[in-house]
């Protein structure tokens, strides 16, 4: 059976890979510039590169806030990118409907590492008096993939919600039980 | 266009007391108002989550009032604070030209008849 695969009420599919590519490319770039960062703080290399704060990167990356965890932020935040990456890749372009579940992991993994990148921002110059260009970089990665990861999330909630209207296991709908899943529209 | 402009006040928060030597509360003040408002003017760049435009409301007002609150010693830092303030509400007020309707969107999940049901009942 042939389904359409816009959200009923919508004016396009969230899911399609046209949508999903650049939010993919843009955390493969967060897990590359976290994972450089990284390699510092694990002294596998004994510099980062920093055009225009001096000395301000190696301040940021080496403070106490950055090793408040057993592993270092930026390692974190390296891991944190490759689940966006990852969540963000599996599934086909009606995963809003067919796998719920991913979608829904996809968009919480985005958004804290949102959260905590900009917190970490705020402590740079309020804590520490130092800016770090790279970090800033990586902050602004894990911004602007919240805006596009977070409507097929609501394509989802939605599917979900029509599940329950429908009185259709909302939990086998969230795995994607496909007999449940065609039960609703 | 709107939240880019929101967007370019939250970066001048973040370098204005660099640039203008402020004291160290307004400094504080900017570096913790201008990442917040920068990124909620970036999540805002897309229709699905415009919406939240609206969470800049609570910082732009708070900009207004800060400089007394906190004490500011430098009045240029003043100046940049309200003229900010109002611009960032301002702009964050505005509605994007196109909106889409997302099948009701977030406030859809809390109705108890949403309107991408309705279209799912006409679709069927």
């Amino acid at each position: 059976m042939e389904r359409n695969n816009i959200p009923p009420g919508w004016q396009y599919n969230p899911s399609t890979w046209s949508q999903r590519i650049p939010i993919i490319i843009l955390a493969f770039v967060g897990v590359g510039v976290a994972g450089y960062l990284s390699l510092y703080q694990f002294e596998l290399i004994n510099t980062v590169w920093e055009p225009f704060f001096g000395n301000d990167s190696i301040k940021i990356l080496n403070s106490k806030i950055s090793h408040i965890l057993p592993i270092p932020d930026a390692a974190l935040g390296a891991f944190g990118y490759l689940v966006d990456a990852v969540t963000g890749i599996i599934g086909g372009k009606n995963r809003w409907r067919n796998m719920p579940w991913i979608v829904i992991i996809f968009g919480l993994a985005v958004g804290p590492l949102g959260f905590v990148s900009v917190l970490l921002v705020v402590f740079q110059p309020v804590l520490f008096s130092a800016w770090c260009t790279l970090c800033l970089v990586s902050a602004v990665i894990s911004i602007a993939m919240i805006g596009p990861a977070m409507d097929e999330m609501l394509a989802s909630l939605q599917y979900m919600q029509r599940a329950k209207h429908a009185k259709v296991s909302m939990w086998k709908v969230f795995w994607g039980v496909k007999s449940e899943v065609l039960k609703v529209t | 266009m709107k939240k880019i402009i929101t967007a370019i006040f939250g970066i001048w928060l973040m370098v204005a007391p660099g640039v203008l030597n402020y004291s160290k509360e307004a400094a504080d003040n900017g570096h913790i108002i201008g990442p917040i408002v920068l990124t909620f003017s970036i999540i805002a760049l897309w229709d699905a989550t415009n919406g939240i435009r609206k969470w800049n409301y609570p910082f732009a007002l708070w900009l207004l009032i800060a400089p007394w609150i906190l004490g500011y010693e430098n009045t240029t830092a003043i100046i940049s604070d309200i003229a900010s303030g109002i611009f960032i509400f301002i702009f964050s007020f505005l509605k994007h030209p196109v909106q889409q309707s997302f099948g009701g969107g977030w406030q859809s999940l809390f109705q108890k008849n949403p309107e991408h049901l309705e279209k799912a009942k006409k679709n069927s």
